[in-house]
């Protein structure tokens, strides 16, 4: 075996550019929010942190980048430039106002273009948490949305907290035929199907499959669900 | 793949084998799949890795009792794998598990070639070489078996970065050729045919997914990722049937460069190409090109075996920054720092090209016969201790060698005596006669 005098630079890859994939996480900060289940968003987002940076570790191929956006009366950014994974760390929200849905998709399919996210992209991964019925014009929000290419070719995700979500317009979020949203009743599940929800579709780009369509693939994984044992429920 | 929820089994959970004959123990979780959960378990006073699949996942593959008794039953096809040892159950719970020999600590995945620093592991390219020969060995064991692997990727291969001996792991895939399969694969590695969904993995798809990784192993990138997949903005389902099932092309085709390099994007890709083997990349460009389309036309694990085993010893490094090129290519500068570059000397050996670098052992199976043997030396280059650029060859053989100076009467080297090298010399190791030679300098051919 020859043995360079030097550390070779002849697997440069680190000057190869990586497709990037963009994490976006939108979570909904109104007042029915506010109490245990804001705490449980905190404490599941923060324990999300370390897993998504392993899950993109596994990845070397792609480049993992965060933001993260919160709405209740107004859409606010939390984390807009987008964040290295491994740079990312988590910031408590708290809860109080409306919800304005509408405004959250609006802010999101503004940043969802060319600039924000140049050259190689896999499709973005979204993820909306949500516990209540959106009070502004959402459907005209998501109409927007969805005519965003980045947004049309995303794997979106959503997560449902508590029995008094509506299920139906977040089904609309996630327009696909098969995956349907996360239902959280309870500080247990949330944090699993947050941790889920973020790493899953990262962990996908290299997993072993049998379906057709990443997202085909994440229903598929669904139905292993089961329901944790806790005498809270929301 | 895990959804979230998995009950893990307790430490201390109880646990039999098949027949309720060896009974042990579980002693910590190590970490959870799609399949099932990874346990360290305790078995009749030994350690092993338990592997527990989940309810769900024995529903779903219904084959997988029968797979799995059948690899215990014939064991492993060579030393690489961690094959399934025992089938075990656990009283009370519908699924069942099996036991396996435990992978020690100083094995890496087959990422850390590739992960950014400070995970990456550095590799010469003759140590890449190296894994990839002993890749090509174990995979001709497997399916010598009558098995295929059905999922070869970089998730499930382990390799330890001072040995150079690799592990493969998740045998539980593993399936006797011609059965149906459990799994399509993975991404980027499954073979176009199985991307668009004609056929079910099977070892002809297998020879298709080791390339692949070959080609991650030593380029560090995959073989279909050019300027056509740059030029996908966004990589989604449709893209990616596009470049690796229905219209795939070499990122190197010499005959269509429509997904070849990019200016700026690929360069250092393209450097090394242009310093590998010639023989290696006429292997790599066949199981890219008629490869991709003829699944009877992928390299055979014997062939790639060969080439690697030729290429670990025919690379030489540039003294200035350490690229890597093939010793005989005669390259007049580097191709990384432009430097230029000494002549370089080789042995012109039966069995293939060896580089004369400082430190590189000559082994017995580039003189004559046998499998592949990188511990096994017979000789060693070493560096002048006190004048710079003189290299001289050690004999590590028990025999006298015969050596033929140029204008000289040949002489004997005895075992463990050094003698210097210069082109023109002649070395008889017993019957076996071989030349040193010196590359012609000459630029290295465009890709």
């Amino acid at each position: 075996m020859t043995t360079p005098k030097k550390a070779a630079p002849n697997l440069d890859t680190l000057a190869l550019t990586r497709r990037q994939l963009h994490v976006i996480i939108i979570l909904d900060c109104s007042g029915s929010m506010a109490g245990d289940r804001i705490a449980s968003l905190n404490y599941a987002l923060r324990s999300s942190v370390p897993e998504l940076k392993e899950v993109a570790r596994e990845n070397p191929e792609i480049e993992v980048l965060v933001r993260v956006l919160s709405f209740s009366s107004t859409a606010d950014w939390l984390i807009e430039t987008p964040v290295p994974v491994g740079e990312w760390s988590w910031q408590d929200v708290a809860a109080g106002g409306d919800t304005h849905l509408g405004d959250a998709l609006d802010a999101v399919e503004a940043s969802l273009n060319a600039d924000v996210m140049p050259g190689r992209q896999l499709p973005p991964v979204i993820v909306l948490a949500s516990d209540g019925y959106p009070s502004d014009d959402f459907e005209a929000g998501l109409q927007r949305f969805l005519a965003n290419d980045f947004a049309k070719a995303a794997v979106r995700m959503a997560i449902a907290i508590g029995g008094d979500a509506d299920l139906e317009v977040l089904q609309m979020f996630i327009n696909h035929a098969s995956l349907r949203p996360l239902r959280a009743n309870n500080a247990p599940d949330l944090v699993e199907f947050i941790k889920w929800a973020t790493t899953a579709p990262v962990k996908a780009a290299s997993q072993p499959t049998g379906a057709d369509d990443p997202q085909s693939a994440l229903a598929g994984q669904l139905e292993q669900f089961s329901a944790e044992d806790t005498d809270i429920v929301w | 793949m895990a959804g979230p929820n998995q009950k893990k089994l307790p430490d201390g959970t109880r646990f039999s084998n098949l027949g309720g004959v060896r009974h042990g123990v579980i002693d910590g979780f190590i970490g959870q799949g799609g399949q099932g959960a990874v346990y360290a378990a305790s078995l009749e006073g030994g350690h092993f890795a338990l592997k527990w699949y989940h309810d769900s996942y024995i529903d779903l593959d219904t084959g997988l009792k029968q797979r799995l008794t059948h690899a215990v039953h014939r064991g492993a096809p060579n030393q690489s794998f961690l094959w399934p040892l025992e089938l075990v159950e656990i009283a009370g719970q519908k699924s069942f598990g099996y036991v396996m020999p435990v992978r020690s600590g100083d094995y890496h995945g087959m990422r850390d070639l590739i992960a950014r620093p400070p995970d990456r592991v550095e590799l010469t390219l003759p140590q890449r070489f190296i894994i990839c020969c002993k890749l090509s060995e174990a995979f001709l064991q497997l399916h010598a078996a009558g098995l295929c692997y059905q999922d070869i990727n970089f998730g499930n291969i382990f390799f330890n970065p001072t040995t150079l001996d690799i592990l493969i792991c998740d045998n539980d895939n593993v399936n006797v050729e011609g059965a149906d399969a459990s799994i399509y694969g993975t991404r980027k590695f499954m073979a176009p045919e199985v991307v668009r969904r004609e056929t079910l993995p099977n070892t002809k798809t297998d020879l298709f997914s080791m390339s692949v990784l070959f080609f991650y192993v030593v380029m560090g990138w995959h073989p279909l990722d050019g300027k056509r997949e740059a030029d996908f903005s966004i990589l989604n389902s449709e893209a990616e049937m596009s470049l690796y099932g229905t219209e795939p092309l070499f990122l190197f085709d010499p005959e269509n460069t429509a997904n070849g390099p990019v200016d700026g994007l690929h360069d250092p890709l393209v450097t090394r190409w242009r310093n590998l083997p010639s023989d290696l990349k006429s292997l790599f460009t066949r199981a890219f090109t008629t490869g991709l389309t003829d699944p009877n036309k992928r390299v055979l694990e014997r062939q790639w075996r060969s080439a690697f085993t030729r290429a670990a010893h025919a690379m030489a490094a540039c003294g200035h920054c350490g690229g890597e090129y093939a010793v005989a290519a005669g390259a007049a500068s580097c191709g990384y720092c432009g430097a230029a570059l000494e002549p370089a000397l080789y042995l012109d050996c039966p069995r293939g090209l060896f580089a004369l670098t400082p430190g590189h052992g000559l082994p017995q199976h580039l003189l004559g016969g046998g499998s592949p043997n990188f511990k096994t030396l017979v000789g060693v280059v070493e560096g002048h201790p006190s004048k710079p650029g003189v290299i001289g060859l050690r004999n590590l053989s028990d025999d006298n060698w015969k050596v033929e100076l140029p204008g000289r009467a040949p002489g004997l080297l005895p075992p463990g005596k050094t003698i210097g090298l210069m082109a023109g010399s002649t070395f008889h190791f017993g019957k076996t006669q071989v030349s040193v030679r010196e590359a012609q300098a000459k630029e290295v051919a465009a890709v």
